[in-house]
């Protein structure tokens, strides 16, 4: 096994877990930590695959700006921030839904395993080119959804006669 | 360097409705609030942006002001591999059918308190979503697909919720939500499968590629965006969020919900599945999970009509039982997804066009029955079945044009629902085989559907009110208590129905010739 | 970086989204349906940066699945601030996050 493998797979492991406890503590705050140790699990594996540009993104955007944004929600929304939820059940159907997804999902993908693809890696340069050249549109459709987040979030949320 | 005078006459509809939500957010800033003002600009750049889209399918008196670069309306496949976007005249025709949801919402919101708080918010974003389903249409590739899809679900999201303090529209909101953004997930995800099996997310490359590595990424992939898709169309099992949501939101968002943006999963439906890419490449065999090589193509036709005999039939069967006006039109709405979905099954060039008239036909009549359930909520009547007995005699023009809107989503015949309905089914039996069973599965829902349908106009037209006595605001507002805007919404949509019922001749062979090129557009 | 193929990182996306979709159905709570929804979306990042870096097919450049990446990434970022919005709002005219609590519509 060489060190990358290894490296994956703790990382790979980590990330299970650290989400699944996310989803099943029962302190919201407690959640929020575990997601966050979640996220820059991730960007350890986007920098591991050679994308530091995306590794330093995930950093910024989810472990540093939607993990504040979540705990903030919980900032607000509570009387006292430390309170438990009631338990929630796990629920029979749903967990064999996502098992079914899951082997599916694992069936397809072990069929690849014959294939050896080749290790590529990217110029971060060669990717802002691409993102407002070729990519463009995307980049354009993306700011059309912030326009309408931003128009809508801030009526919802601001304090106004009525 | 981009030339961006040619960017801009190519994608003049969508600039036209975005610089127009941008001015009514412009306006809110500077004051000018009122309900007219902003529902006039809507309704105006929606009008504005229909003419040209029309001009641009080169529909006779109008064609005079097209605008898209000639060469590149239904350009080859080849050439429309490299690109993220490509106009295809069948995508021009949901364009027409998008803004006419889009002017026709806007005309009836003008008829809304002239000092209601949120009116500018709610046209920005009603404008902002019909920029994404202008994006949808013209989509040729999966993320610019997914995304466009994503602007209009955003701004519907915050649609629903615009009234901010009725805990009714907060939860629709939140359910809308939740139900939407898994369904992003879903879609997102099988994208990224679909983007490692062929190392590109364009459709029409997609198309033309040869043999790909893994036939079973391709399968799991294209199921998880089928998923993902079938939410937004609210195919049965993937239904059960939209009853809640057209009922819990405020009448004229619900209008445009199950009226307007419901359509975009099925234009989706038509990207994806048909023509550009997988008659060709599914009919071809090959052999995932080990099973050996077998022709995926009739797999998928046959769940996909499993799906949409389900649909219809359930929709139906629950609308026998409801007792609000709007949770039926809200199931109906189901079902008659399902008469869509029989066209993307069969996906011959006859289907497609019926599966397209069919969308029209229902976004006029649904988008018309909403705006009348609003119409009677704001007359101060209740929204039970029950609570509408005699209105029909009391305001008859308004009962005539819910009755025509009720016998065109029945199918009956001179409207424009027995038309679509007419040319659907009989493609459905042009293609032969198994197909004939939907046919039959369709004709039998309508007959159904009859009955629910017919329930209503009993009550309005032949059973007596026991409400005390009409509500007197018939002064507050013009055209008797309606609102001159609403009134007019509802009267044009009353007389195109009729008008397309006993004389579709015309728009009908827009539509076929546009499937027609669509079909071609396959490899 | 030669050890790796695609099964056992293909299996962590996997098992990342199952993971999601179970989320979604079971939790009450509308931040823990905030919080699977990312997880998903992050399922699907990983998917696209990791073909990117182990593309199967020659003759397209992988470049793109980056590009997609970076824009999912903002996309799914706007999509938490809309539902915390709605958060608010809720959380405003009925005193809880929770989904069960506050469901006056009928199923």
């Amino acid at each position: 096994m060489s060190p990358e493998e290894l490296a994956f797979l703790a990382l790979a492991a980590i990330a299970f877990i650290t989400g699944l406890s996310a989803l099943l503590v029962r302190e919201l705050v407690h959640t929020i930590l575990w997601i966050g140790i979640f996220f820059v699990d991730l960007s350890a594996i986007y920098f591991l695959l050679s994308a530091p540009f995306l590794g330093v993104l995930q950093l910024g955007v989810y472990a540093g700006a939607v993990t504040i944004l979540l705990l903030f929600g919980i900032m607000v929304t509570r009387k006292r921030i430390f309170s438990r939820e009631a338990a929630t059940g796990i629920g029979a159907v749903p967990t064999l839904l996502s098992v079914v997804a899951f082997v599916f999902l694992l069936i397809a993908v072990t069929s690849l395993s014959s294939t050896t693809p080749t290790f590529t890696t990217y110029d971060v340069s060669a990717l802002s080119t691409y993102l407002f050249g070729a990519g463009g549109p995307w980049v354009l459709l993306l700011s059309l959804v912030m326009l309408a987040a931003l128009a809508g979030a801030i009526y919802l949320v601001r304090e106004g006669r009525e | 360097m981009v030339d961006f005078v040619a960017l801009l006459s190519t994608f003049l509809p969508e600039v036209v409705i975005a610089a127009a939500a941008l001015l009514v957010f412009l306006l809110d800033v500077l004051g000018v609030r009122r309900t007219e003002v902003t529902a006039g600009v809507s309704a105006a750049a929606s009008l504005l942006a229909l003419l040209f889209v029309v001009a641009d399918l080169g529909i006779a008196p109008f064609s005079a002001v097209a605008t898209l670069p000639s060469g590149l309306l239904d350009s080859s496949p080849a050439s429309a591999s490299t690109s993220l976007y490509a106009f295809t005249s069948l995508g021009l025709v949901f364009q027409m059918i998008f803004l006419s949801a889009t002017f026709l919402v806007s005309l009836a919101s003008a008829s809304r308190p002239s000092a209601e708080p949120g009116a500018p918010t709610f046209f920005g974003l009603l404008l902002l979503a019909s920029v994404g389903m202008l994006f949808v249409a013209v989509a040729a590739d999966l993320i610019f697909l997914l995304l466009a899809i994503e602007i209009t679900s955003v701004s519907t999201y915050l649609l629903v919720a615009y009234r901010r303090r009725d805990r009714r529209t907060i939860e629709a909101a939140m359910k809308f939500y939740i139900i939407g953004a898994l369904s992003t997930v879903l879609s997102f995800f099988g994208a990224s499968l679909l983007f490692g099996a062929f190392g590109t997310t364009n459709l029409y490359a997609i198309a033309l590629a040869p043999a790909t590595p893994s036939a079973a990424l391709v399968l799991v992939g294209y199921a998880f965006l089928l998923a993902g898709l079938a939410f937004k169309v609210t195919v049965v099992p993937f239904h059960a969020w939209a009853v809640d949501v057209y009922d819990g939101a405020p009448d004229d968002v619900s209008a445009f919900l199950a009226g307007g943006t419901k359509k975009i999963g099925l234009f989706a439906f038509f990207l994806v599945f048909l023509g550009p890419v997988l008659l060709a490449r599914w009919a071809t065999s090959f052999s995932p999970f080990g099973l050996g090589p077998f022709n995926a193509h009739p797999v998928f036709q046959l769940v996909l009509g499993a799906l949409a005999v389900l649909t219809m039939t359930f929709g139906n069967l629950l609308a026998l039982w409801q007792k609000e006006i709007k949770r039926m039109l809200a199931y109906s709405s189901i079902s008659q997804a399902g008469y869509m979905l029989i066209g993307i099954a069969i996906g011959t060039s006859p289907a497609i066009a019926g599966a397209t008239l069919q969308i029209f036909a229902h976004v006029l009549m649904k988008t018309g029955a909403f705006l009348v359930v609003g119409a009677v909520a704001a007359l101060g009547i209740g929204p039970l079945v029950d609570d509408w007995r005699g209105l029909g005699q009391e305001r008859p023009y308004l009962g005539v044009a819910f009755a025509l809107m009720l016998l065109g989503l029945a199918g009956i015949p001179l409207t424009v629902g027995f038309v679509s309905k007419f040319v659907l089914f009989s493609a459905a039996i042009q293609a032969e085989g198994y197909f004939v069973w939907l046919a039959v599965a369709g004709v039998l829902n309508s007959a159904a559907s009859v009955f629910y349908y017919a329930r209503v106009l009993k009550a309005m037209f032949f059973e007596r009110s026991d409400r005390p006595a009409a509500p007197s605001n018939a002064g507050r507002l013009g055209a008797n208590g309606l609102g001159y805007g609403r009134a007019a919404a509802i009267a044009i949509i009353a007389v195109v129905v009729v008008l397309l019922g006993i004389y579709p001749g015309p728009l009908l062979s827009v539509m076929q010739s546009a499937a027609q090129h669509f079909v071609l557009l396959g490899p | 970086m030669s050890g790796l193929t695609i099964p056992e990182f293909l299996a962590l996306a996997s098992a990342l989204l199952a993971l999601s979709i179970f989320g979604v159905l079971t939790r009450r709570n509308f931040i823990l349906l905030l919080i699977a929804i990312e997880i998903g979306m992050n399922a699907a990042i990983l998917n696209f940066i990791y073909f990117a870096a182990f593309p199967l097919c020659a003759g397209h450049s992988a470049l793109s699945g980056q590009a997609i990446a970076v824009v999912t990434i903002g996309f799914a970022a706007t999509e938490v601030a809309v539902g915390l919005a709605i958060v608010l709002a809720l959380n405003r005219l009925k005193g809880t996050t929770n989904v069960a609590e506050s469901t006056e519509l009928k199923l």
